[in-house]
């Protein structure tokens, strides 16, 4: 195992954004397969990032900027991924539901799925259900996440799964959702595939769903 | 709380009792001292005119610093204007066990744990006993105390003894650290803590280590325990002139000794519950009345031995939490600079650790309220606001990254997770965790060990108690 792996793992946990793609373009320099360099370097970093957070150890601040310099080497290594056909960890869109103008925390979830490997597709904030529908068939996700802020537009998660059942679209995609008001109980309850309660369980979730 | 009046009268009627009244002095050589130094002597009855207690007062340092045993800065505690520190208290004879939680008989053992935990809670400063041993020889219950504490904390030590004896085992044990007497006067490492009675006598005991902490330099606590309505008036500007009158006998007597000795104004002020006839820890008029001592000893220039973080309670429960929380929040804001009685339950009976690591919490809690805040350029970050924009969001600026651990308090046992993860983590309680952590610091905490000589010093010491009391 090069000891390039671990100092990509050390930029990654240490929130280094301009150091994680230098070491990801030495280690391509020195004949390290691509895939090897994601799933050695960049994603035991990003780990071992959500275990000291879980802990208390790590605070949103460094998790983003851990998240950064993930997404800063992934960045670099996405087209040599593509050439040695190696799948990127798998693809999310997300939306904040129809009536609802808050996504601070729909956006950290994004954040923390983008520093996990995913690409993460961001619909923004009030998004009707036919939008969700649409974004499937344009971006063919794995993964569809909705949040909602307010006890009177949660509703609006059940509205926008039963519109991707009647599309015919349900099959295709595992469906996560979050917000202050949810919690598991009600994503059962509507349909949902999942529930996190906070940006990093979102990312966690979404890695659970595509088996990563 | 107290206008600039109404302190200038507390202080005129504390002048009043100390010329007028007069203290029972039942030290014949610190009779002799104050005749000298001016004072009327009538029997064992001393009145001392105003102009030698301002004289006194004058000499008296207001800032100084009291040092770390092995030169660690952090544990230096730099008494001054708006800065308070915390730690516990001495005497209970029982303690709660931290295995069993169980009340019992305070043992040697125990000083361990207290230094221990103390030397590592991040908002602790001193280091008290919470207890007297129970398991030596009945007069050197002080002398051990010291001598288990001191190897266990590097945080400065408020020791307390019978008498003359004990405060020269501590000294020595103390001095033998400094690198000698006159090593320890540059950069003294402990307090003594003298207790006067209530009311109005200094008792031979308290004069006897007062002059010797005079004679050796050593930081002194002067600190009467009245009781309104019982040992002093009912009301608080009553108990508070008499307990200032009390403390100050023992600040004439030493600022004549060594003038410039480091003392702090003592007098731990409650009320005698008229129903339980206690002492109440938990009162809310300790708190207050420790505010207007508080505020007449600055007024005064003096440092203040303040109170708080104790309970009436006889259990770790929402009680003791209410009680010493808001004691400690009140001492935090009045500033009073060394507060005791940190972990004190069942109106002092008991000592508890586990107390004092709970309050530990309650204390940085108040810390982070008292720091206020700051205004500036860079805090103000109205350029940040016209970068981030409406529905943008702040998570991602460097501005929060530069602030985010100075201007949040983050707790160490208050629960802020959400149901679930706090379901995950085993459903805990306050008590749990305070308990867990407590554990958690003995089975981990690794104090700076003392010098080799000193180890030499402890065991003669000790070894030489032992002879003394055979006789």
């Amino acid at each position: 195992m090069s000891r390039l792996y671990e100092r990509l793992s050390t930029a990654v946990l240490e929130g280094d954004a301009e150091k994680s793609p230098k070491l990801v373009q030495r280690a391509l320099d020195n004949g390290l397969g691509p895939k090897e360099i994601l799933d050695n370097g960049l994603v035991p970093g990003m780990n071992e990032v959500g275990v000291r957070f879980k802990r208390g150890d790590m605070f949103v601040p460094e998790v983003l900027m851990s998240a950064d310099a993930m997404k800063e080497g992934l960045e670099l290594l996405r087209p040599y991924l593509a050439a040695a056909g190696a799948k990127l960890i798998g693809k999310i869109v997300m939306g904040t539901v129809k009536g609802d103008l808050h996504d601070i925390g729909k956006n950290l979830v994004g954040m923390m799925c983008e520093g996990a490997g995913f690409e993460v597709i961001n619909l923004g904030f009030n998004v009707e259900p036919e939008k969700f529908v649409e974004a499937i068939k344009e971006h063919q996700p794995d993964i569809v996440g909705m949040s909602a802020l307010l006890t009177t537009t949660m509703r609006s998660m059940g509205y926008a799964i039963k519109a991707i059942e009647e599309a015919g679209l349900r099959d295709q995609v595992k469906i996560m959702i979050g917000g202050a008001p949810v919690d598991a109980p009600f994503a059962d309850r509507i349909g949902a595939d999942g529930y996190g309660s906070n940006g990093p369980a979102g990312a966690d979730l979404a890695k659970q769903f595509v088996g990563a | 709380m107290l206008s600039d009046d109404q302190l200038q009268e507390l202080f005129d009627g504390v002048l009043h009792v100390l010329e007028y009244t007069g203290l029972e002095v039942q030290h014949k050589k610190a009779r002799k001292i104050l005749k000298k130094a001016g004072a009327w002597v009538d029997g064992d009855r001393v009145r001392i005119p105003a102009y030698l207690v301002k004289d006194a007062l004058a000499k008296a340092p207001r800032s100084f610093t009291i040092f770390a045993r092995d030169g660690n800065p952090e544990n230096d505690i730099h008494i001054g204007p708006g800065r308070a520190h915390f730690g516990p208290g001495p005497t209970p004879p029982n303690f709660i066990d931290i295995e069993t939680l169980e009340r019992r008989p305070y043992v040697r053992s125990d000083s361990e744990i207290v230094a221990t935990v103390c030397d590592a809670l991040p908002n602790i400063d001193f280091c008290e006993s919470l207890g007297t041993i129970s398991d030596v020889h009945d007069e050197l219950a002080a002398s051990y105390e010291f001598a288990t504490m001191f190897p266990k904390t590097s945080k400065p030590i408020v020791a307390w003894s019978f008498g003359k004896d004990d405060a020269e085992d501590i000294h020595k044990i103390a001095i033998a650290e400094a690198g000698g007497q006159d090593a320890f006067e540059k950069r003294p490492n402990y307090v003594h803590y003298c207790e006067p009675l209530s009311p109005l006598v200094s008792t031979v005991e308290a004069l006897d280590k007062l002059i010797f902490c005079a004679k050796h330099r050593v930081p002194v606590i002067f600190t009467p325990c009245p009781l309104a309505g019982g040992t002093a008036p009912i009301t608080a500007a009553g108990i508070i002139t008499q307990a200032a009158a009390e403390s100050w006998m023992g600040l004439v007597i030493a600022q004549t000794l060594r003038p410039g000795l480091p003392f702090f104004m003592g007098g731990v002020l409650s009320v005698m519950d008229m129903s339980a006839m206690i002492l109440a820890y938990g009162a809310p008029e300790l708190s207050l009345m420790m505010a207007g001592h508080t505020e007449l000893a600055h007024f005064a220039g003096l440092p203040l031995w303040q109170t708080g973080g104790c309970t009436d309670s006889k259990t770790l429960d929402e009680q003791a939490a209410l009680e010493g929380s808001l004691s400690v929040y009140f001492s935090a804001l009045s500033g009073g600079d060394l507060c005791h009685d940190v972990g004190y339950t069942e109106s002092g009976m008991t000592g508890s650790i586990l107390q004092t690591v709970m309050m530990d919490e309650a204390i940085g809690y108040s810390r982070r309220i008292t720091r206020g805040i700051e205004v500036t350029e860079e805090t103000l970050a109205v350029d940040v606001i016209h970068d981030v924009g409406p529905n943008g969001h702040y998570l991602r600026e460097q501005h929060t990254r530069d602030h985010y651990k100075t201007e949040f308090w983050y707790p160490n046992l208050c629960d802020r997770r959400n149901f679930e993860e706090w379901q995950e983590m085993g459903s805990t309680t306050m008590r749990d965790r305070v308990i867990a952590r407590t554990h958690d610091i003995m089975a981990t905490h690794q104090p700076t060990p003392i010098k080799p000589e000193t180890e030499q010093a402890i065991e003669a010491v000790l070894a030489a108690a032992e002879e003394r009391v055979k006789e």
